[in-house]
């Protein structure tokens, strides 16, 4: 890792990780607030904004820029999360001094042309409605939505089709002043490209970014659900499910998040996992079956995804609360300790074998307030984890007497079903697919 | 006299394989064929075994792990009516019981090797791709070579798989507009060639497969003679070819019969459909008969799909979405087949518009570059676009081995992803539109309009087969 962090705390950060292995350069331009930044009741402003500074660089039309950037043997996309907005792309390495151009024109002299923010809006809510024809993309939806309540982590970053009518175009160009802020900036390099390279182009894009920095937005630990709540995400004819059943999960800071990160591979983590086992490979039940603990800068829950066709959705929820209750209950072996080991620490090599895997780990651990060196430490901390401090963190951590289960089907279809196969079921919502009306109902 | 590096090579090289072909089995026996360039700074070296198996390997120390692919001359195309979707179960059959492992410890043990394992099927293929760190290279091999000759295939893993993948169908097809549309749009424009249904295969075939029929499929196909393993990454080739001769080299040819191949007659007039889905905006689906992957015209038409949709600056795109906001969403592409396919185009409406508003926009645009040059501009755009995706998809072990792999199976020239981008840097403006001219035409095409459906709860059919509600406009 050839990494370069400033001396002196007004130079802009910057992590490199230099490689020939192909002439591309991968960039990233990363500001350190994201959509937790909205405004009480304009959700997905945050990211309308970066989107629009993505299309009005230096004054030229959304096509001009794209021309630009296409012309060079390049992309540069926006993406806005919770805790970022990232301006991040590759190009051809002959073409870097050309593309750092393009970029600065678009994070440091965006127009925000009204005429473009109403095009980007009017597409925008387009977009939206056509994630509604995903039933995967509509299940994550309502999963977060459900799991997070009224936690920042819970708003849509893009917004719904209820929110985005009322952002208008004063509002981005305020909101830019507020985000787009030096002192939150952050690079990340990778490629063909060296360390003082880097540090130039990166200098040269700070420069132009006004100074200061953004309002620190407070975000605290989220509450996860308590008892057993299902949601049923009510869609006409489907013939199959998404299921996604969730609780609490842990942070890389929790002190138990590795043994549980190693016990998590063996239960839903691969694809030999138990729950692959026995959803998919004895039953034939579901093509997919998997579990995930994913990380922010607070914690976040522990997920499952299975998608039954509509006749085995409730069976294969019943499982899958018998597995969790297993897991917790008896934990897992030595020799699924040791296979679990072996698989995450060979395994690991995909995590690092390109150069902008390596400088995304690291700009992880920046953006997430991950423990330092948590990616470094991987390894050894993976090898050092024992089968009481596994089963240990699966006791305490996870509680499936605390589940949200949000099923996307047909629910006249399998509705009924679902509420009968959960037990202590405590609140059972219909929410319909296309819009924000709850019915809901005590179990 | 020093001798140059070359020679240095190909002394070392002969030596190794007489080392390597004293003790080999009869089919193992190792023949370099030759040493091809791949971009600027790798090299790939092509073997064959003496049973038949094609072997490629390159040498890419950049990272310490290495992709292991093996692909088989086999695809949806040799299938047969009734029995479609046989190519797309195998790819899932063959991570169960062989003779010498019992069902599950393939992935268990590539698995605890640290191996990413998966499996894909088209229309001319089947891979199977493993990427393992550097030192498990030698677990993969035989695991490989074991599930190639020695498959076990018994009822209830045939069963449990036959359900997986019909709940594949359903998430793919069923339950998904754009996969459901795609499956009637092929089905319509082709009417002889096997091109015509899907490779994940019709629902009732899938519930049909027998063990007899799936025992059949794989002596036929699953042999080294109709098979290509490549080794990409962080490789002794030493190392590799004596392990690919010991598990590999047992292996008997087996009798690939003659493809039975209906070429599609031509088109001679539009074949349109309309049909209602449970979406929320209306669809425009066209495919126009387009140039087999080796043929002199596909980088042209290619690079046209490009200037037409590659990305925002496109012209479709530019007009539907952003001047005047009609689509969310255009995107084309050319089916990279052996045979001749389709060039694919989709566009999804915004709310309030109709298929038939943005099929005359397209028809415009369509028009413009039958009659007109296309600028060199637009086409630099283009070339550039083409340029950063190879280059991006060879940043990895496993790229590299899917191109090379790709290229040898429907090319039969590993290499030449490279010469397929320098054919394009020679395509003309005057090339673009002639095969404009040549292949964009109303008569050689099949449109799908996709409605939307209004559901009324009362009459919801969860088991409606994705073509059942399909209707001759």
């Amino acid at each position: 890792m050839n990494q370069a962090l400033p001396t002196n705390p007004t130079e802009p950060r910057v992590l490199v990780e230099t490689s020939r292995a192909v002439p591309l350069v991968t960039l990233s331009v990363t500001f350190t607030q994201g959509s937790v930044l909205d405004p009480e009741g304009l959700l997905g402003l945050t990211r309308l904004t970066g989107r629009l500074m993505r299309r009005t660089g230096a004054g030229l039309s959304a096509d001009q820029i794209d021309t630009r950037i296409d012309t060079l043997g390049a992309s540069l996309g926006v993406d806005v999360t919770h805790s970022a907005i990232s301006f991040q792309g590759t190009c051809i390495s002959r073409s870097i001094e050309g593309y750092v151009e393009v970029v600065k024109d678009v994070v440091a002299k965006a127009s925000l042309s009204e005429n473009e923010f109403n095009k980007l809006k009017s597409e925008s809510q387009a977009e939206l409605l056509s994630m509604l024809d995903s039933d995967q993309s509509v299940a994550r939806h309502w999963f977060r939505r459900e799991m997070f309540a009224d936690h920042p982590y819970g708003r849509p970053t893009g917004g719904t089709l209820a929110s985005l009518p009322k952002l208008e175009h004063g509002a981005a160009v305020e909101h830019a002043k507020r985000a787009i802020r030096r002192g939150n900036l952050l690079f990340a390099f990778a490629g063909d490209i060296n360390p003082e390279q880097a540090q130039r182009f990166a200098a040269d894009i700070a420069a132009v970014v006004p100074s200061g920095v953004s309002p620190e937005v407070e975000v605290g630990e989220p509450r996860f659900v308590t008892g057993r709540q299902l949601v049923v995400v009510d869609k006409p004819d489907r013939t199959q499910t998404q299921i996604l059943i969730g609780t609490r999960g842990s942070h890389p800071k929790d002190l138990d998040h590795t043994p549980l990160h190693v016990a998590n591979t063996v239960f839903g983590g691969t694809f030999t996992s138990r729950l692959m086992h026995e959803v998919r490979s004895k039953r034939g039940w579901s093509y997919g079956a998997s579990s995930h603990l994913a990380y922010d800068r607070r914690r976040q829950p522990l997920s499952i995804l299975t998608f039954p066709k509509a006749e085995d959705a409730a069976p294969c929820i019943e499982l899958q609360i018998q597995l969790l209750e297993q897991w917790c209950e008896a934990g897992i072996t030595q020799t699924e300790l040791d296979w679990a080991k072996n698989y995450l620490i060979r395994s690991h090599a995909f995590s690092v074998d390109t150069a902008s895997k390596r400088v995304s780990q690291k700009l992880d651990e920046v953006l997430y307030d991950l423990p330092k060196g948590y990616h470094e430490e991987y390894l050894a901390n993976v090898q050092a984890v024992t089968l009481e401090q596994a089963n240990r963190a699966v006791a305490e951590r996870i509680s499936p007497k605390d589940l949200l289960i949000v099923v996307v089907c047909t629910e006249k279809l399998v509705g009924a079903q679902l509420q009968a196969i959960v037990p202590n079921l405590e609140h059972y919502k219909v929410i319909p697919f296309d819009g924000e009306v709850q019915t809901e109902t005590k179990a | 006299m020093p001798q140059s590096p070359e020679l240095d090579a190909d002394v070392t090289r002969e030596s190794l394989l007489a080392e390597v072909n004293l003790n080999a089995p009869e089919g193992g026996k190792i023949t370099f064929l030759e040493r091809l360039p791949f971009g600027k700074a790798l090299i790939v070296d092509r073997y064959q075994l003496a049973n038949g198996l094609m072997l490629l390997l390159i040498e890419d120390h950049e990272a310490p792990v290495v992709a292991y692919h093996t692909w088989f001359n086999v695809g949806s195309r040799h299938e047969q009516v009734g029995k479609t979707g046989l190519s797309h179960l195998f790819e899932h059959l063959m991570f169960n019981e062989s003779e010498n492992l019992p069902a599950g410890e393939f992935d268990r043990k590539m698995e605890e090797a640290g191996a990413e394992v998966n499996a894909s099927t088209w229309l001319d293929w089947t891979q199977y791709s493993s990427s393992l760190p550097k030192g498990q290279l030698l677990t993969a091999i035989p695991l490989e070579a074991e599930r190639m000759a020695h498959l076990v295939l018994k009822p209830p893993q045939l069963n449990s798989e036959k359900e997986v993948v019909a709940n594949e169908r359903r998430f793919r097809v069923e339950d998904d507009v754009d996969g459901a549309v795609n499956e009637l749009l092929w089905a319509t424009a082709f009417t002889e060639h096997a091109y015509r249904w899907p490779t994940i295969g019709w629902m009732a075939d899938i519930e049909a497969f027998t063990t007899e029929d799936c025992l059949g499929f794989y002596r036929t196909y699953y042999a080294p003679n109709n098979a290509t393993v490549v080794v990409a990454g962080d490789i002794e080739p030493a190392v590799v070819l004596r392990a690919i001769c010991q598990s590999y080299g047992p292996m008997p040819r087996a009798v690939v019969p003659l493809e039975d191949v209906r070429p599609e007659p031509p088109q001679t007039s539009e074949r349109r459909i309309s049909v209602e889905k449970p979406t929320q905006t209306e669809k425009l689906v066209l495919g126009y008969k387009s140039p087999a992957f080796g043929d002199f015209d596909y980088p042209a038409l290619s690079l046209l799909g490009e200037v037409l949709a590659g990305g925002r600056a496109s012209r479709l795109y530019r007009r539907l979405v952003r001047e005047l906001e009609l689509a969310s969403e255009v995107r084309i592409s050319v089916g990279p087949f052996r045979d001749p396919g389709l060039f694919e185009l989709y566009v999804s409406a915004r709310e309030g518009h109709t298929a038939e508003e943005l099929l005359a926009v397209v028809e415009e645009e369509l028009s413009r570059v039958r009659e007109q040059p296309v600028a060199q501009e637009e086409m630099d755009r283009a070339l550039a676009r083409n340029e950063l995706s190879l280059l991006a998809s060879l940043e990895t072990a496993d790229g590299k081995a899917s191109t090379l792999g790709f290229y040898e199976t429907v090319l039969g020239q590993p290499t030449s992803a490279f010469e397929r981008l320098a054919m394009e840097r020679k395509v003309s403006s005057s090339d673009l539109r002639r095969v404009a001219r040549r292949y964009l035409v109303d008569t050689q095409r099949t449109v799908v309009l996709v409605r939307v459906k209004d559901v009324d709860d009362d009459d919801l059919e969860p088991n409606d087969s994705s073509d059942s509600d399909a209707e001759a406009a």
